[in-house]
């Protein structure tokens, strides 16, 4: 392996950590404790696990968490005067619903019910609106993530070839954003591209999203790329039975033979979403309150 | 032999014009408003007196008559504020007999345009500016698309070349054209490269792509040895030069190289125009749907 590793679990932990920094300084000076709304309906247990990582974060970093739990068959109606509730709530500065919601409610429309100002999710049509006419907005977590990491471990990142694979709403496509926003050449890839390797082969920064595991391979990868990996996809341990193991989209140890740098599966891109999410938070309430945002937790 | 070129490039099947492509429109538009009952009025708004861009408005002016569209042209006076503005946008929101909001740039300095083109509803949104009109875009809801910018998708259905695996070179990454396009072309299934000032190599992109979209507003910065053989050029610059408004196309030579090209003026620029009006039908839908009419 040739390769440096990017440490997404450290390098969140510093953001974590800049976070807890600017909550204190707000509680301080100001008085303001930020707070975070987190909704879920149902009781789909991998969402229960997210749910309570997000809120022992939030609790760590010094912020409110609030936890709402509604029965799956919550009516539109009831979810909705729940997200009115917390929209006009001057205590909550960040509200997200954890998804998947059951069949019944509209994922899209439960989001746009959501104040965009307080979507730290940076789901919203809103938001996503903002970010492509290079304005404030609130950015998709995971993205904002990845470009977090590629900033610490590029600078800067002009006039450089970026190549995403996937074109998602929820990653791919403002992932495209951000890195044009840093003056990158991008391209977005996706399924129907006719030649995907000698596409990813043009790509200094390279960024992998559409979960098909070990997809991306080494001959894919220009000598001295920063690879990211965003995919996840959960297999069967090959040698303990019982357990399983995560796979990103690139087949991470020949990839490292000739990348430059590249994040790993598990411990890369996944523990900057939570982060992002706190980092959000925060942008979000100094915004309601007019108060200076805190440095690099936002583009 | 006598040169006669602009004569033949202006008959030459290579090029894709915008009159037919805006006469197709206008008249689907025309069809759809006739059978609109009440339907409302275009209203165009200047703020103080901006002699430029009275031709573009004549030009919407004209169109509209065209398809039976009321249109209302409101002048501002130049040292209005910005909270009036506002203020009179959101009555127009409120306004049933407002079909769809036009906000004529540039504006006086003293005005924030992005926070009144935020202003306006996005169902009354005919020009695609507003973030969430933005947002739809990018989220695959590309019916109220930034005008030039469906209008440059337009001609390139126009050649009948299938988007899916296309290779696109997009250069250009302004926010209400280049980026649009780019995100349009991309839902169509395209393969799209956003190549812009700070690109190392242009050339190196634009050599490779089957649709090669040109929006950089330098005349003629792109020559024949930048086109790959058949691919299909789409032109929206608009440059003033000593020899009167070329683009940011060598068309001329260009048109060697190609399969097709945009010329300019007569390409994307009367397209323009059409979507504007086709944007206020379905403006005019959309508000049907949400009971507002």
């Amino acid at each position: 392996m040739t390769a440096s590793l990017i440490d997404g679990k450290a390098f969140a932990a510093q953001v974590r950590g800049k976070v807890a920094a600017h909550v204190a300084r707000l509680k301080d000076e100001h008085g303001i404790t930020p707070g975070l709304a987190v909704v879920l309906v149902g009781e789909d247990p991998a969402s229960e696990v997210y749910v309570a990582a997000k809120h022992k974060q939030t609790v760590e970093t010094g912020m409110a968490s609030f936890e709402h739990k509604l029965p799956a068959n919550v009516s539109e109606a009831d979810l909705f005067a729940l997200i009115d509730q917390l929209n006009a709530d001057p205590t909550v500065h960040g509200i997200l619903c954890q998804f998947p919601v059951p069949d019944h409610l509209d994922e899209r429309a439960v989001v746009a019910r959501i104040d965009p100002a307080k979507d730290v999710d940076g789901l919203s049509v809103m938001n996503a609106g903002l970010l492509a006419s290079g304005e404030k907005g609130l950015v998709s977590c995971t993205p904002l993530g990845c470009l977090m990491l590629l900033r610490d471990e590029l600078g800067e990142m002009s006039g450089k070839e970026a190549v995403v694979i996937g074109r998602s709403n929820l990653f791919g496509k403002p992932m495209g954003q951000l890195l044009l926003r840093e003056n990158c050449t991008v391209t977005i890839a996706h399924s129907r591209t006719k030649d995907l390797a000698e596409v990813c082969r043009r790509a200094d920064i390279l960024v992998a999203a559409v979960g098909r595991a070990e997809m991306v391979k080494a001959e894919w990868v220009k000598p001295g790329a920063t690879v990211i990996d965003v995919g996840i996809t959960r297999i069967p341990h090959p040698e303990k039975p019982g357990k399983t193991k995560l796979l990103g989209d690139c087949d991470f140890d020949s990839c490292a033979t000739v990348a430059r740098a590249i994040t790993p599966v598990p411990g890369g891109v996944g523990p900057m979403t939570i982060a992002c999410l706190l980092a959000n938070t925060v942008t979000a309430c100094c915004r309601a309150h007019n108060l200076a945002e805190p440095d690099g937790l936002t583009v | 032999m006598p040169d006669q070129g602009t004569q033949t490039h202006a008959h030459d099947p290579r090029h894709v014009r915008g009159a037919p492509v805006r006469k197709r429109i206008l008249s689907e538009v025309a069809g759809y408003v006739a059978g609109a009952k009440d339907i409302g009025r275009l209203v165009s708004i200047m703020i103080g007196d901006t002699p430029e861009v009275a031709v573009y408005i004549r030009g919407q002016a004209r169109a509209a008559e065209q398809v039976g569209l009321p249109f209302d042209q409101q002048v501002w006076p130049g040292d209005i504020s910005q909270e009036s503005c506002k203020r009179r946008i959101q009555d127009m929101n409120d306004d049933p007999g407002v079909l769809g909001i036009i906000l004529q740039r540039p504006v006086p300095e003293h005005i924030n345009v992005r926070s009144l083109q935020s202003a306006i509803h996005p169902l009354k949104d005919v020009e695609g500016m507003n973030p969430a009109s933005v947002g739809n875009i990018l989220y695959n809801d590309v019916a109220l698309a930034p005008c030039t910018a469906a209008a440059a998708v337009e001609l390139i259905r126009e050649t009948g070349l299938n988007m899916r695996g296309l290779e696109v070179v997009m250069i250009g990454h302004s926010e209400i054209v280049g980026k649009p396009i780019a995100v349009m072309l991309m839902a169509e299934g395209a393969t799209v490269t956003v190549c812009h000032h700070m690109t190392r190599s242009v050339a190196m992109h634009s050599r490779r792509a089957d649709v090669v979209v040109v929006a950089v507003g330098k005349a003629h910065l792109i020559g024949p040895d930048m086109i790959k053989p058949g691919a299909a050029v789409i032109d929206i610059g608009i440059n003033q030069t000593e020899n009167g408004i070329v683009g940011d196309v060598d068309t001329r030579a260009v048109t060697d190289v190609a399969g097709w090209v945009t010329p300019v003026p007569g390409g994307v620029g009367p397209v323009t125009v059409a979507i504007l009006m086709r944007n206020a039908t379905v403006a005019h839908q959309r508000q049907k749907a949400a009971g507002w009419i």
